[in-house]
């Protein structure tokens, strides 16, 4: 894989059954880059991103992350090195609160190893301590402060989106993937939100993400990728992608 | 004065009897209640544990053969343990089964987890009936020695030091589930239970959580095990482990409150209540009522499940909430 990329897949496959979800797909994210998926329903995005976050195992092909190999790793390991997804429909944990799904979303929490809380009690109260002063501060970026001991089903859809933001900022990733991250937010939030994955990005951070909202896509992202039957079909900057013809019958319309 | 030891010694064993109940319920809570694993095999380890304490400390018991008939099968043991030996075999024994059975059974999902485990169980009641020289056979392991011996024997001092001794144990056990089930560990467990799939996606091994939720709490229900090994005296396989005891201790959780720790504790008292009750109240029913006063009792705890489930389906001690300060 080009050494220039933080993210790159192989010849990728899944199928299911005999529908062919993604199909000998390659495709490369620059670091530091916002790089946007689109393609109809069923194009097989979202299978892919639950591909290369190890959530399932593909038939075929290779995926790279930071030089390391990373297809056939289970999901918590991918998440060890750094890279962390959300979800397109939101899976928050129901009856933990807002803050414990973001505590819980740290990694390396001394104090969710049993021993530990025997042997090191000090350092499980320091890590547990530091994690939620760190979730405190991600509710903020987020704006669900006001909602840190709620329980998380009482969120609305478009909070719970945010949820799966903050969740994954938790875990201090340098890749996120994100699935339809502004999908059921409010039109202000949005900008809001987009303004913060931004700031993120100058941080250092990248970021990978599905979304149909044109605006989001042709505005924030550097470099759109399209997917149609499970294969790249076009990449290029969003003004080169929106004129392409093929996107533009496959997926854009005319 | 004279004190009437009878009823103070009945109502001790119920208590005794209450606190292994309690001790079992605790076992299916960090197993159910925090993590979502429903294991249906609670009679199993209760039965490992029990057969364990009381091979360790009972005395050497050939087979007894009286005029060419065998009389009893004997059973393995004779190594006269003290007690505290004989609880931690027991423990050591469930919680090492519970482990090597979670490495298979905890990938399927719920339901078929629930099949699994009581299938395991019901073998291993069939082996404990029929492993005659292992076993005892369907007599069980008799003479297993009190934690301390009376002499003379006196049932009200013995029922005395059980209720001590199971209740120090209870005590000691609900603040180690509670420090551990409050901590940054219990709280992945209760993830786990939530959505399995997020968590693993947050970047938890979620099998580990699982495995080392089910070998706790099936070492947990050993301890219970060997309580009841010397409470009682004997151990017998026919009754004793029946899955009627599995489902009891669900209806207790049920009741208490999954997911607390006080909950399964009172759930345990009550619901056990209900049965001792019923066996008290036998005297003084109406001659009508007595020999249907059992299956009142069961019709009671049915309706009971049934209002409950639909008007408090988070049981008496709901979870609680835990905010973070």
């Amino acid at each position: 894989m080009a050494a220039e990329s933080i993210l790159g897949a192989r010849d990728v496959q899944k199928a299911f059954g005999g529908i062919q979800a993604v199909d000998r797909c390659t495709l490369t994210v620059s670091p530091q880059s916002i790089t946007g998926l689109i393609g109809p329903n069923g194009a097989g995005k979202s299978t892919l991103f639950n591909i290369i976050a190890g959530l399932y195992r593909p038939d075929g092909g290779e995926i790279w992350f930071n030089g390391t190999r990373i297809d056939g790793l289970p999901p918590y390991d991918i998440v060890g090195l750094g890279l962390t997804k959300t979800w397109q429909i939101p899976h928050e944990l129901r009856n933990l609160t807002v803050l414990e799904n973001l505590v819980l979303s740290a990694k390396g929490n001394s104090g969710e190893r049993l021993l530990n809380l025997f042997l090191r009690p000090g350092r499980v109260r320091r890590d547990e301590k530091r994690w939620r002063a760190r979730a405190r501060e991600v509710l903020g970026l987020t704006q669900l402060d006001g909602l840190a001991n709620e329980h998380a089903k009482a969120l609305s859809g478009g909070q719970k989106k945010l949820l799966e933001l903050a969740r994954a900022l938790m875990s201090d990733p340098s890749l996120v993937l994100l699935d339809e991250p502004v999908a059921g937010v409010n039109p202000v939030l949005v900008g809001s939100l987009m303004d913060l994955i931004e700031k993120l990005r100058q941080e250092g951070r990248t970021f990978f993400l599905i979304e149909h909202d044109m605006n989001v896509v042709m505005n924030r992202c550097d470099r759109v990728i399209v997917m149609h039957q499970g294969r790249k079909l076009a990449e290029g900057s969003p003004e080169n992608v929106r004129m392409d013809p093929l996107v533009i019958e496959s997926y854009l319309g005319g | 004065m004279a004190i009437d030891t009878g009823l103070l010694t009945n109502i001790l064993f119920y208590v005794s009897i209450s606190i292994i109940f309690a001790i079992l319920a605790l076992g299916f809570n960090i197993q159910w209640g925090y993590t979502g694993l429903f294991n249906a095999g609670i009679a199993g380890f209760f039965l490992i544990g029990a057969y364990v304490a009381a091979i360790a400390i009972t005395q050497p018991a050939p087979p007894i053969v009286i005029a060419g008939f065998p009389v009893y099968p004997g059973h393995l043991g004779g190594y006269q343990l003290p007690f505290v030996g004989g609880v931690l075999l027991a423990m050591v024994a469930a919680g090492a089964v519970a482990a090597l059975l979670a490495l298979p059974m905890l990938r399927l999902r719920a339901d078929y987890l629930a099949i699994g485990t009581i299938a395991f169980a019901e073998i291993l009641r069939v082996f404990a009936i029929n492993l005659e020289t292992l076993t005892g056979g369907t007599i069980g392991i008799i003479l297993i020695p009190r934690p301390i011996e009376f002499e003379p024997p006196d049932p009200f001092l013995n029922a005395m030091t059980i209720v001590g001794i199971g209740g120090t144990i209870l005590l000691a056990l609900l603040l180690v589930l509670q420090f551990i089930g409050e901590s940054p560990w219990g709280r992945v467990l209760r993830a786990t239970r939530e959505d399995e799939e997020a968590t693993m996606a947050l970047g938890k091994n979620t099998f580990r959580y699982k495995l080392q939720a089910f070998a706790l709490g099936g070492a947990i229900m050993g301890l219970a095990g060997a309580l009841f090994a010397v409470t009682l005296g004997y151990v017998e396989p026919s009754i004793s482990f029946a899955p009627a005891v599995t489902f009891s201790v669900w209806v207790m959780v049920i009741v208490g409150g999954a997911g607390n720790n006080r909950g399964a504790i009172f759930g345990a008292f009550l619901i056990y209540g209900m049965e001792w009750g019923s066996v008290q109240l036998k005297d003084f029913a109406p001659e009508a009522l007595k020999d249907s006063i059992f299956y009142i009792r069961l019709i009671i705890v049915g309706v009971l499940l049934i209002l409950l489930v639909l008007f408090r389906p988070e049981g008496v001690f709901r979870e609680k909430k835990r905010v973070l300060r």
